[in-house]
């Protein structure tokens, strides 16, 4: 029951992700809620489901993108890593910290991804713009989906 | 606790290596053609000018002429919109074109010399009274020259030059309040003083009862005003008023010759005024 509540999360995370960047995007930049649900479900669940989620988020985009694949899973999974030790440290439950949090891994995670993409198909895929904005959306947003993921693992267990 | 430790430690280590293994083998042809056909279906317009060679390796050759047919289809949609737009444009320009030379062969059958002026901007709080044309001083306009517009094959009286700039004047239209024109109907024996009245009509004033003027008769500028040249369509009697006859006068409504409203290019006539009515050291401005 657990795993398919899991699975339906992912699912309806990915359709999210997926109309939110086609159809609302402005200027071709977007949240990642692919992102916010990887660090999420980082902060929220045990550490190898955690990294499970980070893996098979980062699999979903590399599937969308047309980029080398397997860079997003790694460093998605990298980060999911990062969480679980920084949670050991740091409280990110409170709102605040998740959009340090959210903001900081945002960046990180998009030099991680540029960086892989120039040592295994020297392909440039991030753009200044993207690089400039999306960590704010994204801070902007992760308490938000923080909350759904919170409720969702009182009320369904899930995560 | 340990054991969650451990347990993530595994995790990390497995996932990692799954990744690097996606990252370092190449996908299979199978594996790549799925791929591409849901990023494909998801964000087609991520491939478009992109350098994808890396992208589509091992993908079957007929896949990608499905995908490079439906990008020709995409951009053949792109500039079917753009020529719709070019055709719009040209049809316009047509227009213009038609509605230019009409004026030319109109205004060459004047007889009177002039120069042809665009209107550049109009008021919209004295949307009635005045507007700009982009021709002053240095094309030879003179205070107080006879403006003249045209509309679908007609000429008809627009007003007169009121204030000249170097490179553009200002126009007093005939349906401005202040505006008077003294006009006459060809063949009758009445004259009368045509006045705006700040809309789109004018009023004749100071026709003498009795005379034979109806509705829908036209009237010309009459050789009794010396600001305009006789003879120069002012417009059609819309309404006569007996009833708001004062004295031994009648009155009535006259439509403009032409809509003055819509008029996109205007002719100036160039004349010789008399010396009074040049009015230079006021509507001259530097």
């Amino acid at each position: 029951m657990i795993f398919t509540g899991d699975l339906l999360l992912y699912a309806m995370t990915g359709l999210v992700h997926w109309w939110w960047a086609a159809n609302l995007s402005i200027f071709g930049v977007a949240p990642n809620i692919a992102f916010m649900a990887a660090l999420t479900a980082a902060i929220l669940a045990r550490p190898a489901k955690a990294m499970s989620y980070g893996f098979f988020f980062g699999v979903y985009l590399d599937l969308l993108g047309s980029n080398i694949f397997g860079a997003y899973a790694l460093t998605y999974t990298l980060m999911a890593y990062g969480v679980y030790i920084l949670k050991r440290h740091f409280d990110l439950i409170g709102g605040f910290s998740q959009i340090i949090a959210a903001l900081m891994l945002s960046m990180l995670t998009m030099l991680f991804y540029q960086g892989l993409s120039l040592v295994f198909a020297k392909i440039n895929p991030l753009e200044l713009k993207a690089f400039l904005v999306e960590p704010f959306l994204n801070a902007a947003l992760a308490p938000f989906v923080f909350y759904l993921f919170a409720r969702l693992k009182k009320r369904f267990g899930i995560l | 606790m340990n054991r969650e430790k451990d347990l993530a430690n595994y995790a990390f280590v497995f996932f990692v290596f799954l990744s690097v293994l996606l990252l370092l083998f190449p996908s299979t042809r199978i594996a790549q053609t799925a791929r591409i056909l849901a990023s494909y279906s998801l964000y087609p317009s991520l491939h478009y000018g992109a350098k994808y060679d890396h992208y589509i390796r091992n993908v079957p050759e007929n896949f990608l002429n499905i995908l490079k047919t439906d990008q020709e289809n995409r951009d053949l949609k792109n500039k079917i919109k753009e020529l719709e737009i070019s055709v719009k444009a040209a049809q316009a320009a047509e227009a213009e074109n038609q509605r230019l030379t009409g004026e030319l062969g109109l205004s060459r059958n004047l007889g009177l010399k002039g120069v042809w002026a665009r209107v550049i901007n109009r008021n919209p709080l004295d949307w009635h009274g005045a507007f700009f044309i982009d021709k002053g001083v240095k094309a030879g306009i003179t205070p107080n020259a006879t403006v003249m517009g045209f509309e679908n094959a007609r000429l008809g009286l627009a007003g007169r030059v009121l204030e000249v700039y170097p490179d553009f004047s200002k126009v007093l239209l005939i349906t401005n309040g202040v505006s008077s024109v003294i006009c006459s109907a060809p063949g009758a024996r009445f004259e009368g003083l045509a006045e705006g009245k700040g809309t789109w009509l004018l009023k004749v004033n100071y026709i003498p009862e009795g005379s034979e003027i109806a509705e829908g008769m036209e009237l010309m500028t009459s050789p009794g005003g010396l600001l305009f040249p006789q003879g120069l369509p002012v417009g059609r009697v819309a309404r006569v008023h007996p009833k708001e006859s004062f004295m031994n006068f009648i009155t009535a409504d006259v439509a403009p010759a032409v809509s003055i409203n819509s008029l996109k290019e205007v002719y100036v006539i160039k004349r010789e005024l008399p010396a009074d009515l040049y009015g230079l050291s006021e509507g001259v401005k530097k």
